[in-house]
């Protein structure tokens, strides 16, 4: 090969596309496809088999049991899980995690601890696109958990409202729609956003009971009567209630969102510019009467 | 010739696959009727009070370092101190944890308990776990060591037991 062909074959290969996933192909004749044969013995059945519905191509309809009672039609219709795919799901978190995230300072039992503060963890993840409507604080942990907290949760039974005030602490149960959740579950890449923080929505009409019922510790029930309930269930489970008035914290557990607030202290039409670490709040009659309503 | 027609060929080809890349959003597609550059009156604020609160709803940048307490109930504790002396440590993870899991495969049958990221004597440390482990089983307790990657492997569920014993030994 003289040099003048290297030299070529060398230039021709620069101006060559790059050997990339997108420009291969199969090598020539890898790949065959069947034929069907027509000779002698090539062509007898083609592959159809010999009688019957695979020969003459005419297949029975789904399900049918050639005479007997197919299965499919002989028991009752029972719709024991009907709608469960538009339910509300309540991912559980336990009392023994979150005594856990108390202890390695992954939550901070200074401030009111809320579905923010528990998916900044990390720990935690919710998916409101899967009908995730927010955490169900369960009982797992009960009989160890000592903190002062004031929580706010979506979902909780009797055991666990006990447990925290037993120890000392507040909590609520509230409801957040979808729209909420998107917000609050990645709470930096929402402000990186640059839309206004959208109001909280009222419950649905099947979840208005629980979050307006004081032995639920709803955000939508009257404030006297949680407090009489709260000392109902101590008497039902036997212990004294900590007096939180004389608590050194005592602001800090009556702090509370408003039921149109998602984020603890930002009201909803305000929009955070976190590179110019500025806060825009609208000043229109008709925006404020929106958020505010 | 048609070597030579070739790139030019693949670069059509490529600027008509990858269009200027653009973030697919409600917010992007016109509106259907031009509804002019409507102006909204703001008040633009830096108020530190208000930042507080912006600050709370921010997730930490890294995972928060545990501060000392009198008491966990939830019997985590932190790491003891002045363990240069013992043949062997463990470090914590990112998360302040103990390296111990387990592994469950086979449609779990197969249980195997992993204690990870050992340093020093890993020999001495794999005796002395089977010493703690052994009453817990009837059968001989069968172990892996790997040296270089640093772990050992107990075959059967001991995570609760392993992590007991480390923590018993302030590790």
């Amino acid at each position: 090969m003289s040099r003048n062909t290297v030299d070529k074959a060398l230039s021709m290969l620069r101006s060559l596309p790059r050997v990339a996933l997108n420009n291969i192909r199969d090598n020539p004749g890898s790949k065959m496809t069947q034929k069907r044969g027509r000779a002698q013995h090539g062509g007898d059945k083609h592959g159809a088999g010999n009688k019957g519905s695979g020969q003459r191509q005419n297949y029975m309809r789904l399900g049918y049991e050639t005479g007997n009672w197919p299965f499919y039609l002989r028991f009752g219709y029972e719709p024991y899980y009907k709608g469960h795919h538009l339910r509300r799901q309540y991912p559980p978190l336990t009392l023994f995690q979150l005594q856990m995230m108390i202890d390695t300072n992954r939550v901070d039992i200074s401030k009111p601890i809320d579905l923010v503060s528990i998916c900044n963890t990390g720990l935690f993840r919710l998916f409101p696109d899967q009908h995730q409507f927010g955490f169900n604080l369960t009982e797992e942990g009960a009989d160890i958990f000592q903190a002062k907290i004031n929580i706010e949760v979506q979902w909780a039974s009797e055991l666990v409202i006990s447990t925290i005030e037993r120890a000392g602490g507040v909590i609520t149960t509230a409801y957040y729609d979808q729209h909420s959740l998107q917000c609050m579950i990645n709470s930096k890449k929402f402000f990186e956003r640059g839309v206004p923080i959208p109001k909280r929505m009222i419950p649905p009409k099947d979840a208005i009971e629980y979050y307006t019922d004081p032995s639920k510790r709803g955000y939508l029930a009257d404030p006297e009567k949680i407090s009489h309930e709260r000392l109902v269930l101590a008497q039902k489970y036997g212990y004294e209630l900590p007096v939180i008035e004389k608590d050194s914290s005592y602001e800090m557990f009556l702090e509370r969102k408003d039921p149109r607030q998602i984020f603890y202290g930002l009201h909803p039409g305000w929009v955070v510019n976190l590179k110019d670490k500025v806060i825009l709040k609208p000043q229109d009659e008709e925006l404020l009467q929106y958020y505010n309503s | 010739m048609f070597l030579k027609r070739l790139p030019a060929l693949f670069l059509n080809k490529c600027n008509i696959l990858c269009p200027k890349y653009q973030h697919i959003s409600y917010l992007n597609s016109p509106f259907v009727v031009d509804i002019e550059n409507k102006k909204v009156n703001y008040e633009v604020t830096n108020s530190i009070e208000d930042w507080k609160y912006i600050e709370r709803a921010l997730a930490p940048i890294v995972v928060p370092i545990p501060t000392p307490k009198d008491k966990y109930p939830s019997e985590w504790k932190p790491q003891g101190q002045n363990l240069n002396s013992k043949p062997y440590f463990i470090p914590r993870t990112k998360n302040h944890m103990l390296p111990v899991y387990l592994h469950i495969s086979q449609r779990g049958i197969r249980r195997i308990t992993k204690v990870r990221n050992i340093q020093g004597d890993i020999w001495l440390l794999e005796r002395h776990l089977r010493d703690f482990i052994q009453p817990l089983d009837i059968r001989p307790i069968r172990s892996q060591i790997n040296e270089f990657s640093g772990y050992i492997r107990f075959y059967g569920d001991f995570v609760n037991a392993i992590k007991h014993w480390l923590t018993k030994h302030k590790f």
